[in-house]
């Protein structure tokens, strides 16, 4: 017992020292700086077909089943409205981040796994490069800046493709929808969405890292520390999700 | 390569910002351009906040740009109304609530068409207030709290009471009264029919003919008393007028009846008489003289 609890402060030990180390590496800003673009291209610009499809369809599937879920006599406008609000404030960054956390976590985990157990990041060391200025500390900016833009386009084609769905697929006019989606739209709903995907992109690119930069030797180890950080991401986005929704629920309203 | 990195990675990255912009003007104001600014000073605000929609005649045509509460415990707002749009003088403020969830507006209403609009920078009057959802929620919890002390009080009187139990017998023995009225008429039924059917029984054997003739006897007999009695009040009538005539008339009878003198004549010639029969009794020949030859 007292083994099992030890175990697990030395995890989360090991993940402050890891966390310590990618803070230090941001004072050198010439060993990530050319790498950064690159992995905010890999992040950013490859994921937008897969983040705009997965948008796509949930912003059609809200706006159908919405319509579909109101009882007799409630304004077709809350189509829009509940559209607009499950979209922004929840589905758009949460599922953004949970597809970049398949996509694009478990290829950083992969790649630095394979540079560990390949002892590339032992060569970086022995030529004098900070290993986690050079590989983790690229990534987690690119993580953090590219998925709110992801999760910005991405509310934007789910509300579009929920504004289509609407007036093509059901009885809703585009004037209700119109109205609905404006209905009690305070600036700060943008803003809680793109500081929800700033906090999943921080979680994916700080878990994903740290797993494959402590991987195992093997190919086994990698593809386990692959499969371990994907998991240990995902709930860590759901988990930060509650709490901003815990923390700044309360200021949506303005 | 590296080049084209980032040549894609700003074209996302402002995509992205452009998109957020617009988005959030759009859905805050209806469109980039900001309109011009009217005022209002509310005592209550009921929650009004920036971006929310400003109505003229339920037309949607500018939003909430500010809202400040002042020292003196106004809330002084802005408003944008869109360039297009024109609020005529002797229009109304008030703040109204919009849709089911507790969403708010700012409704301009005209006292009368007026094609003299309020110029930019006025401040708008404020009119009167409708009941918000605060005086609504107010009286539906004034009414929960008459039902509840209603609820109260016949919990009381019912189940503490023992009103229930009490109410229970006395259906019980209502039921049990309703039993005994049952079998009573139930019994008087049966004794009615019974009576019913014994009369029935002799009905049957009465001659109808003989009842008939009887019942025709009886009619005849019937309009005769009635000839009888106008006959009778014919004659009745007829012996008052005969009556009448003998009491008031003038004749001899009338004096006769009504005169006390010839009355009394007629008494002493009765007494004349009657001496003169007893004188003719007594001396016959004094009166009678009868000779033969």
């Amino acid at each position: 017992m007292i083994d099992a609890v030890g175990s697990v402060f030395a995890r989360i030990g090991e993940r402050g020292y890891f966390m310590r180390d990618i803070f230090r590496g941001l004072g050198d800003p010439k060993t990530y700086g050319g790498e950064t673009i690159r992995q905010m291209r890999n992040i950013g610009v490859d994921s937008l077909p897969l983040a705009a499809i997965v948008a796509a369809f949930i912003g059609a599937v809200t706006a159908f089943q919405t319509r579909y879920q109101l009882f007799g006599g409630v304004q077709l406008s809350v189509v829009g409205l509940i559209s607009r609000q499950s979209i922004i404030l929840e589905l758009g960054p949460l599922l953004t981040g949970l597809v970049l956390t398949g996509r694009v976590g478990a290829r950083m985990t992969a790649e630095l796994g394979t540079m560990r157990v390949t002892e590339q990041i032992d060569a970086l060391e022995t030529l004098a490069y900070d290993p986690i200025a050079y590989l983790v500390v690229p990534r987690l900016i690119a993580a953090i800046v590219m998925l709110p833009i992801l999760t910005i386009l991405a509310n934007a084609i789910g509300v579009g493709t929920a504004f289509l769905t609407a007036i093509l697929a059901t009885d809703v006019t585009s004037t209700a929808f119109s109205e609905g989606l404006r209905l009690a739209f305070a600036p700060f709903q943008i803003v809680y969405s793109i500081i929800k995907a700033t906090i999943f992109g921080a979680a994916i690119a700080f878990f994903c890292s740290f797993e494959g930069y402590n991987a195992n030797a093997g190919a086994e180890g990698v593809g386990r520390s692959t499969a371990q950080a994907v998991v240990i991401a995902s709930v860590a986005i759901l988990v930060l999700d509650a709490l901003t929704a815990l923390l700044l629920a309360p200021y949506l309203q303005g | 390569m590296k080049k084209r990195d980032d040549v894609l990675v700003g074209i996302v990255i402002a995509v992205a910002v452009l998109v957020a912009i617009l988005g959030a003007l759009w859905l805050a104001r209806g469109g980039l351009s900001k309109g011009y600014p009217l005022y209002a000073k509310f005592p209550w605000s009921a929650g009004l906040k920036q971006g929310q929609p400003v109505l003229l005649g339920g037309v949607n045509i500018g939003y909430v740009d500010e809202v400040d509460l002042r020292t003196d415990g106004t809330v002084l707002t802005t408003f944008r109304v869109g360039k297009q749009y024109h609020v005529p003088i002797g229009t109304t403020a008030t703040v109204v609530a919009n849709g089911i969830f507790g969403d708010m507006a700012v409704a301009l209403t005209p006292k009368a068409p007026n094609p003299i609009s309020i110029s930019p920078g006025d401040t708008v009057p404020v009119g009167p207030s409708g009941p918000g959802i605060a005086q609504l929620t107010s009286k539906a919890d004034s009414i929960a709290t008459s039902v509840n002390a209603i609820t109260t009080a016949l919990n009381r009187e019912l189940i503490a009471a023992g009103g229930v139990r009490d109410l229970r017998t006395t259906i019980a023995g209502m039921n049990r009264l309703v039993a005994q009225f049952s079998t009573i008429a139930a019994e008087q039924n049966r004794q009615l029919s019974a009576t019913f059917a014994s009369l029935r029984h002799a009905t049957s054997g009465v001659d109808s003919a003989k009842v008939d003739s009887t019942v025709k006897n009886f009619r005849e007999a019937s309009a005769n008393m009635n000839l009888l009695s106008e006959d009778l009040k014919q004659t009745s009538m007829k012996l008052d007028s005969i009556v009448a005539k003998v009491d008031n008339g003038p004749g001899t009878v009338a004096k006769a009846l009504n005169d006390p003198g010839a009355y009394n004549d007629i008494r002493a010639l009765i007494q004349h008489m009657d001496s003169l029969i007893v004188d003719v009794k007594k001396n016959p020949k004094r009166y009678i003289n009868v000779k033969i030859f």
